[in-house]
């Protein structure tokens, strides 16, 4: 019986051999790639190029490689989201006023290289807020290091244009400190900081964040909620809101820290973690990268209130 | 054996196939080819119609909003919308592109009076904050015939059909046609609570919503009962055209056009069904007053010894929550409960401050009122009986301003707004008033 059940094995498997060399055979082909230089695509990715598209080639696709998708991609976004695309009269001055702020400050203080080494490549720009399921809204976002989103545009307005008001100043810092952010997640990715800095507010990152007010976050230690997501997030959240605040702008909220937390930090406690995370951030900045993070936040921080002010 | 025979036919067969070179398609071009042929198809009809097209799109929450688009062939688009007077008299230049998606798509990529149906800040539109009025910018085309293009929306499944747009329809835009009929929108410059409609010897007091495209008509019947409607509309190059005709007994409203603004009397000429002359402007009193309500009102909370609530205190000359109540540290709400104790002999009424208290509410202060007065002509009146509880020192000017307001000498009126809902209205200009909520 066995062996008979072997034989059968055996015939089984060369019948599979011929079909596989059948099959191997079939595809024998002289295939004609035909003409690689021309495939067609499926259109509908390039446009007759306007003076925006010019604007953006000119200041930041030559001399940095940035790209910057302004028009609608459901594909760059979120599916389950309602978005809409930016105004184009916002565009421009969104992107000179990112060039300005961001980009020639750090090109002045750490020099062209670094900037072109490191700066996310590809923006993409949404006119709308992101709105999430718990009813906040995300106002930027970045990826791997590359790509950054930037919500929001339609409501950015700056002194220069004729409808601002001062409490449109929020949208324009907001914005800074969304790009700031991001741009600080590229950095520790690239170098990671200290694992001291890890140490400093060790058991009291919480998902919570936000449920907690800034004023308690403060009082715990925190430059804002957010910070308290996570080490990575503190991290960047204090370079960004140390340079859009400006050096003046920190110390006073540093120093207007008052009372005592619901977690029992005294405000003495809270300003001295604020002041080593501070010191972790400046070192690094200096080691690391050899930028003097205070002449950046003089800079950066001079950039912005000229936008505003 | 029979396996054996199966076998040898698969090989016999699958020698067969392996032997077939010729791999032809059914199509004389690929698919991406045949693509791009379809889209510059389309785009030759987008750009074909010397006029421009009409479109009308009813968003997800039901409103109905029309479009005049101009397609160049440069990827520009110019845009006629009657949202309102700014989008249907000043043409606004977007981009658009089609591209091929899960099918050919027209998506208009930059902003334009389209995306303001779409567009998630509530603000904008009247539309919930995450979601705005559920409108699209990125459709797949349908059917493309010579004089029309049909559309579904991607993302909200709108439905649009474009109709080539004839020289007279063009010009309706252009000329300011539409942008007069948008008058409508100036109806939000009356700040009195009632806006009174009237022609001939008929009047009914509405409520125009130009965001989600509704009126309401309030009256009272010869019987003296209340009644409300909602019905939805629609703008045309005329005025606005009711989706269901308003009718009440013999009186029929199909449609109002829209006449000429007065900003000194804040006055809009309308003529109703397209022919008899009225006007909508402001009123101190009801068309009609409803002359039990008070009395209803008041006792529908007495007899369940219970209160009615506002969130957000008196709405006074165009401002929402005129006294601040809400700054008040930890407010939750305002209340009216009637005949709430006893104090020297006299049952007064209590407005009460609800204040959120770490794990219950509570009513820490408020301002008693003796009985109210019920006029004959429908209107109740409130006059002071003293302070209850400690009013904190930060809440001092919203307490007193709102106490102020209760004691109006010429009392409210009374309009009933829902089941239980009510809104009560100061009788001395109407431009005071506050929402109850049972």
């Amino acid at each position: 019986m066995m062996i008979l059940k072997d034989n059968i094995q055996m015939k089984h498997i060369l019948l599979a051999g011929a079909f596989l060399l059948c099959l191997l055979t079939a595809c024998k082909k002289d295939d004609d790639l035909g003409d690689i230089d021309n495939i067609p695509g499926l259109g509908g990715d390039t446009w007759t190029p306007g003076p925006i598209d010019n604007w953006i080639k000119d200041s930041l696709t030559v001399p940095y490689n940035i790209a910057v998708k302004y028009k609608w991609d459901q594909g760059e976004l979120e599916l389950n989201r309602t978005l809409v695309p930016p105004k184009e009269e916002k565009i421009i001055p969104v992107l000179s006023s990112i060039k300005k702020v961001w980009i020639n400050n750090y090109v002045a203080e750490a020099g062209e290289i670094f900037m072109k080494r490191l700066c996310p490549k590809f923006f993409v720009l949404v006119g709308s807020a992101s709105y999430n399921p718990d009813g906040t809204i995300t106002l930027g976002t970045a990826e791997g290091g590359r790509r950054i989103v930037l919500y929001v545009l339609n409501d950015f307005r700056i002194k220069s244009m004729s409808d601002y008001t001062p409490s449109d100043s929020n949208n324009v810092k907001m914005m800074f400190h969304t790009i700031e952010h991001e741009f600080g997640h590229i950095l520790h990715q690239n170098v990671l900081y200290t694992p001291d800095f890890k140490r400093i507010s060790v058991g009291r990152y919480t998902s919570n964040w936000n449920n907690v007010s800034d004023e308690t976050a403060h009082q715990d230690g925190f430059i804002s909620a957010y910070a308290m997501s996570a080490p990575d997030e503190d991290f960047v959240e204090m370079i960004s809101i140390m340079l859009t605040e400006g050096k003046a702008g920190f110390d006073n909220l540093v120093n207007s820290i008052t009372g005592t937390s619901p977690n029992g930090t005294t405000a003495e406690v809270a300003k001295d973690k604020l002041r080593q995370k501070e010191t972790i951030v400046v070192n690094y900045f200096s080691d690391t990268w050899h930028i003097n993070f205070y002449n950046l936040q003089a800079r950066t921080r001079a950039s912005i209130v000229a936008l505003i002010k | 054996m029979r396996s054996r025979l199966a076998y040898c036919l698969l090989l016999i067969l699958s020698s067969f196939a392996a032997c077939r070179k010729d791999d032809k398609s059914v199509f004389d071009l690929s698919p991406d080819e045949r693509i791009n042929q379809a889209l510059s198809q389309y785009q030759a009809a987008l750009t074909a119609a010397p006029n421009g097209w009409e479109a009308r799109i009813t968003t997800g929450t039901g409103s109905i909003f029309n479009f005049h688009f101009k397609f160049n062939d440069a990827n520009r688009v110019v845009t006629y919308a009657d949202i309102d007077t700014t989008s249907s008299g000043t043409p606004r230049e977007s981009s658009y592109r089609l591209k091929a998606l899960q099918q050919p798509a027209l998506i208009f990529d930059t902003y334009t009076y389209l995306h303001m149906l779409a567009d998630p800040d509530g603000t904008v539109n009247g539309g919930d904050d995450g979601t705005g009025l559920q409108s699209d910018f990125e459709f797949a085309i349908d059917t493309v015939t010579a004089d029309s293009i049909k559309l579904t929306g991607r993302y909200n499944k709108t439905k649009v059909t474009l109709y080539k747009a004839t020289p007279a329809q063009e010009a309706a835009w252009q000329n300011g046609g539409w942008r007069k009929a948008l008058n409508f929108q100036y109806l939000g410059r009356i700040l009195q609570y009632f806006k009174r409609l009237s022609w001939g010897t008929n009047a009914y007091d509405i409520t125009f919503n130009n965001q989600q495209h509704t009126i309401t008509f309030a009256w009272v019947d010869n019987s003296g009962n209340p009644h409300r409607v909602t019905v939805r509309f629609y703008y045309t190059s005329q005025g606005l055209v009711m989706v269901t005709p308003f009718t009440d007994g013999a009186v029929t409203i199909t449609s109002l056009n829209s006449g000429s603004w007065n900003a000194g009397s804040n006055t809009l000429q309308v003529q109703v069904n397209g022919v008899t002359q009225g006007s909508i402007a402001g009123a101190v009193r009801p068309a009609r007053v409803d002359l039990q309500a008070p009395r209803r009102w008041w006792q529908f909370a007495a007899q369940q010894d219970s209160y009615w609530a506002s969130n957000n205190g008196f709405h006074v000359n165009g401002v929402d929550d005129a006294f601040h109540i809400r700054s008040i540290d930890n407010f939750a709400f305002l209340i009216l409960w009637p005949a709430y104790g006893r104090q020297s002999g006299i049952i007064y009424d209590l407005l009460g401050y609800i204040i959120v208290k770490p794990d219950a509410l509570s009513l820490d202060f408020g301002s008693a009122y003796i009985p109210p007065t019920f006029t004959t002509d429908g209107r109740i009146i409130f006059r002071e009986f003293g302070t209850l509880g400690d009013v904190p020192a930060a809440a001092t000017a919203a307490f007193e301003n709102t106490n102020t307001q209760m004691i109006e000498a010429r009392g409210y009126y009374l309009v009933q707004t829902g089941a239980t809902t009510y809104d009560m209205v100061s009788a001395k200009d109407a431009l005071a008033w506050i929402s109850w909520e049972y």
